[in-house]
């Protein structure tokens, strides 16, 4: 019983890079009907610096102290009990089922579907996000705080210490550079949406965990809209090399964070010291 | 350390609905669920980076040879937000910890309990917190 419970509560264990609470849960893009006025910079476009999150991450409790026991979880709503054999193994096929049943995957043309399941399959061996590499646009999501001043907007990302400079000022795409991670963003008002227009994007990098690969003709709109005290993120992403069409990412709905506790701090470095260890190919 | 074990009898659940995107390894490529090994050591390091947490053990034989095991667990960041900072894993302190052992055989175990000098225990779990309370 005893080794049955040990197993049972630590066969759970799932363990997640960095910072697990910005932008996560893909949220519908309705935002919530706020009274909250949308503050505008001086030349009358919305302000959209902030930091900008879920609100699951840093306040929400994830532990339990029990006299002079502290028991940290790694948060699953709803848990059931689980009492089984091959839990690990459970573990990997429960989170593979659940990325086969993702609703919004990318468009990829039919005749690509032997090496995406290849790509998919080796994740644990071929995903650079897995080895530290970084995420990049779209992959990495809206960013954590957005930094607003006339002709350009930053956006960083706390997860990977990661910067965008996002020029604004109707200049065009810069032919003088290698392609980048985040590729090269240049921006301009829709409206009262920024729209954030991102091409020469390494080849390299993934658009998500289950082997989606891209090539170099990707094209990123990112889109952002802030209403009061929410920010809505949206992107459309087209790679006419591997598509048949465009696809739209789920959008994220984040609130503005005041806490001071929300502060973005610098994350430690990723250093990846289990690929060696690893006996078999499964994974998530 | 009893206190904890009581803990674990806290049925836990393999829901993943929400686990999010960025998970890294799998358990199952590395640990072997049926090996769980209980070590006493000394906390010689600790490598506070992601993607997991590591502590090393310096663990000594009855004719005091000294073999360091590596103790993955946790990010950095999940640590933290549980109360668990940098400081209080009890580095140069004496320790007894339990884990799943690298089935590959090398000196590695997932870390599952942990009981420092003080008598503080950690337990490394994964549920809904609502069942925990």
């Amino acid at each position: 019983m005893r080794t049955r419970s040990l197993l049972a509560a630590c066969a759970t264990v799932v363990v997640a890079l960095g910072s697990l609470s910005q932008g996560q849960t893909p949220t519908p893009a309705t935002a919530p009907a706020t009274v909250t006025p949308t503050p505008r910079t001086a030349d009358g476009k919305p302000d959209l610096t902030g930091v900008w999150g879920t609100g699951g991450g840093v306040g929400v409790p994830n532990s339990v102290q029990k006299g002079d026991t502290l028991v940290i979880v790694f948060q699953l709503e709803g848990a059931d009990p689980f009492e089984g054999k091959n839990l690990f193994q459970e573990l990997d096929r429960r989170g593979s089922a659940r990325k086969a049943a993702a609703p919004n995957k990318p468009p990829y043309k039919p005749e690509l579907a032997a090496k995406l399941k290849e790509a998919s399959d080796l994740q644990s061996k071929l995903d650079p996000a897995f080895y530290c590499k970084p995420e990049g646009v779209p992959r990495m999501g809206p960013p954590s705080q957005i930094v607003q001043t006339p002709g350009q907007v930053v956006f960083l990302y706390e997860g990977r210490n990661t910067f965008r400079v996002i020029p604004t000022d109707g200049r065009a795409h810069r032919d003088d550079v290698e392609p980048t991670w985040n590729g090269d963003g240049v921006g301009r008002w829709e409206g009262d949406t920024l729209a954030v227009d991102v091409t020469n994007i390494i080849d390299e990098s993934w658009l998500g965990p289950d082997g989606w690969f891209h090539s170099d003709a990707l094209h990123v709109v990112e889109r952002l809209r802030r209403e009061g005290d929410t920010l809505i993120y949206n992107a459309t992403v087209e790679d006419p090399k591997m598509f048949t069409g465009p696809w739209e990412l789920t959008p994220r709905t984040l609130r503005l964070m005041r806490n001071p506790a929300d502060a973005l701090v610098e994350s430690p470095p990723c250093i990846e010291r289990s690929a060696e260890n690893q006996v078999t190919n499964d994974h998530h | 350390m009893r206190q904890g074990l009581r803990v674990l009898n806290v049925a836990f659940a393999l829901t993943l609905a929400n686990v999010p995107a960025l998970a890294h390894h799998s358990l199952f490529a590395v640990f072997d669920e049926n090996q769980t090994v209980t070590l006493k050591g000394v906390v010689s390091k600790v490598e506070w980076v992601n993607p997991h947490v590591y502590l090393y053990l310096d663990v000594s034989d009855v004719a005091g040879k000294v073999t360091t095991w590596s103790v993955e667990t946790f990010p950095p960041g999940t640590l933290r937000r549980g109360g668990l900072t940098r400081d209080k894993l009890g580095l140069g302190e004496p320790v007894t910890l339990l884990g799943y052992r690298a089935r590959n055989g090398k000196d590695l175990v997932f870390l599952r309990t942990i009981t420092f000098a003080d008598g503080r225990d950690v337990v490394i779990s994964l549920g809904d917190i609502k069942e925990v309370r």
